[in-house]
C-alpha cells in the first residue's frame, strides 16, 4: 500500500553503471574512446548535463580519463577498479536489503548461511 | 548575450492576479522545463518574457536591457505559440508555407534549410491550409518555427500536445540535436512531465501565479523520497523532516518528503523508502485533496 510502483535510480548513476557494465563485458575496451556526453544525451534523450554527471563519476573513480580536445577514454586497469569498487559496495547494496528482509521474516543467521550453501550447491549442478 | 531576468513581474487581468510577483533568472545555455497546473500562469509568463504581452508591474531584462518594445533584444527571443485553426472571422486559411515565410522575415537567425528538413521529417504538406491541420500537425508547425528560429532564447508552450508518441520522441531528439549544436536556451512547458523530465536541466514549477521552485532536476529528484509503512513508524522515521504530502489508508501511511542538505531517512525494516519521479513529486507539491 502507498508504495510508488516504479522505483528508479538517478539517471546519471544509471549512465555510469551502463558504461561500467560495457567495460566489464568488453563492449568498451581499455584505451578506447567512450561516447561523448552529447552522443549519450541524444541516444537516451537526456540532458547533456546529466550525461556529463554520470561520466564525471567515472572520471573521479579513475575508470575514465580525459584526453584534452579528443574526448573521454577507458583507463588502463579500469576493469579491476570497477570490480574492486563493486566488491566494496556489495555489502551495502545487496547484504543490507537481504538482512532487512531476513530479519522481518525471522530468519536466523544460521538459517541464512545454510540457505546460501544449499543454493551454491544447486547452482553448480 | 547574458541572462534573461524577470523582476517582481505581476500580471493582473481585471481583478484577477495571474502572476503574483515573479522573480526568475534564466541562464544562457540551459533547457528549462516549465510545469504547473492548468491556469497556473505558464503561458502568461512566457508571453511576458518574450514581450508579446506587457507586464502589469515589474521588469524583464536581457543583458540588463529592457525587453518590452526593444527590437534589438526581441530579435534574440522566440516564443512559438500555439497556432489556432480559427482566425478572427472564421477559418484560418493561411497555409503552412505562409507561416514559414512570415517566420523567416520575423526571426533574423531563421534557418531555412532546417525548416525544410523538419517539414519533411514531420511529413507536412506546405500547401495545406492551417484550418485543415490536425492538433498534432499544428504542434509540429510550432515546433518547426521554434527550432528554425535559432533564437538564443526559445520558448515552447506545450509543444508535444496532440503529438503521437513517435512524433514526441522525434521532437525530444531534434531538440537535443539543436541544443547540443548551438547551446541555445530553451524553456519548454508541458503536462507530459515524466516523458520530458530527463531532458530538463532545471525544472521551474509554477503554482497559482508564483514560482514554487526552480532547481536542477536531478538534484530535486535526489532529495525527494516516499516513505511508507505503519503510520507510527513512518511518522517516527520522518520526524523533523519536511513532509509535503501524507496519505493514509487504515494503519498504513505514505509520506512524500523533501530532504534538505545532509538529511537522511532512518531506514529500517518497518518502512519502505522509495525514489519519486517528477510527476509524482509534482502531484505531491501541487495536488489537492479529493
Amino acid at each position: 500500500m502507498n508504495e510508488v510502483l516504479t522505483q528508479e535510480k538517478s539517471i546519471y548513476i544509471q549512465i555510469s553503471e551502463m558504461i561500467e557494465n560495457d567495460i566489464l563485458r568488453d563492449v568498451l575496451l581499455e584505451e578506447e574512446r567512450v561516447p561523448s556526453t552529447n552522443e549519450l544525451a541524444r541516444l537516451y534523450s537526456i540532458n547533456p548535463a546529466t550525461a556529463a554527471k554520470g561520466i564525471n563519476l567515472l572520471v573521479d573513480n579513475g575508470i575514465l580519463y580525459k584526453k584534452r580536445g579528443i574526448g573521454m577514454f577507458v583507463s588502463k586497469g579500469a576493469k579491476e577498479i570497477i570490480m574492486k569498487k563493486r566488491k566494496n559496495e556489495f555489502a551495502d547494496k545487496f547484504l543490507k536489503t537481504l538482512l532487512i528482509e531476513a530479519d522481518s521474516l525471522g530468519i536466523t543467521k544460521e538459517e541464512l548461511i545454510a540457505m546460501i550453501e544449499k543454493w551454491s550447491v544447486e547452482k553448480n549442478q | 548575450m547574458e541572462n534573461l531576468k524577470c523582476e517582481n513581474v505581476k500580471k493582473i487581468y481585471g481583478k484577477k492576479e495571474v502572476l503574483k510577483g515573479i522573480n526568475l533568472e534564466l541562464e544562457k545555455g540551459k533547457i528549462y522545463g516549465l510545469i504547473g497546473r492548468n491556469g497556473a500562469g505558464k503561458t502568461t509568463l512566457l508571453s511576458i518574457l518574450s514581450a508579446q504581452n506587457p507586464a502589469s508591474e515589474g521588469n524583464v531584462t536581457l543583458d540588463g536591457e529592457k525587453v518590452w518594445e526593444n527590437q534589438k533584444v526581441i530579435d534574440h527571443i522566440c516564443f512559438s505559440r500555439e497556432i489556432s485553426p480559427m482566425s478572427g472571422n472564421g477559418q484560418n486559411t493561411l497555409r503552412i508555407k505562409d507561416y514559414l515565410k512570415a517566420a523567416s522575415i520575423f526571426y533574423p537567425n531563421w534557418n531555412k534549410e532546417l525548416a525544410e528538413e523538419l517539414v519533411e521529417k514531420f511529413k507536412l504538406e506546405k500547401k495545406k491550409k492551417v484550418c485543415k491541420l490536425s492538433k498534432g500537425m499544428l504542434s509540429m508547425l510550432t515546433i518547426i518555427i521554434a527550432l528554425a528560429s535559432e533564437a538564443e532564447y526559445t520558448f515552447l508552450d506545450e509543444p508535444v500536445a496532440g503529438l503521437d508518441v513517435v512524433a514526441r520522441d522525434m521532437f525530444y531528439k531534434l531538440l537535443l540535436r539543436e541544443y547540443t549544436k548551438s547551446g541555445r536556451t530553451f524553456v519548454i512547458s508541458t503536462h507530459i512531465i515524466e516523458e520530458a523530465a530527463d531532458i530538463f536541466e532545471e525544472v521551474i514549477i509554477v503554482n497559482q501565479g508564483n514560482i514554487l521552485l526552480k532547481e536542477n532536476t536531478q538534484e530535486l529528484l535526489d532529495r525527494a523520497v516516499h516513505v511508507s509503512g505503519k503510520a507510527e513508524d513512518v511518522t517516527a522515521s520522518i520526524e523533523g523532516l519536511k513532509c509535503c504530502r501524507k496519505e493514509l489508508i487504515g494503519r498504513s501511511m505514505g509520506a512524500t518528503v523533501m530532504l534538505r542538505p545532509g538529511e537522511k531517512i532512518k531506514e529500517n525494516a518497518s518502512v519502505s523508502v522509495q525514489k519519486l519521479n517528477l510527476e509524482k513529486l509534482f502531484v505531491a507539491l501541487c495536488g489537492e485533496e479529493v
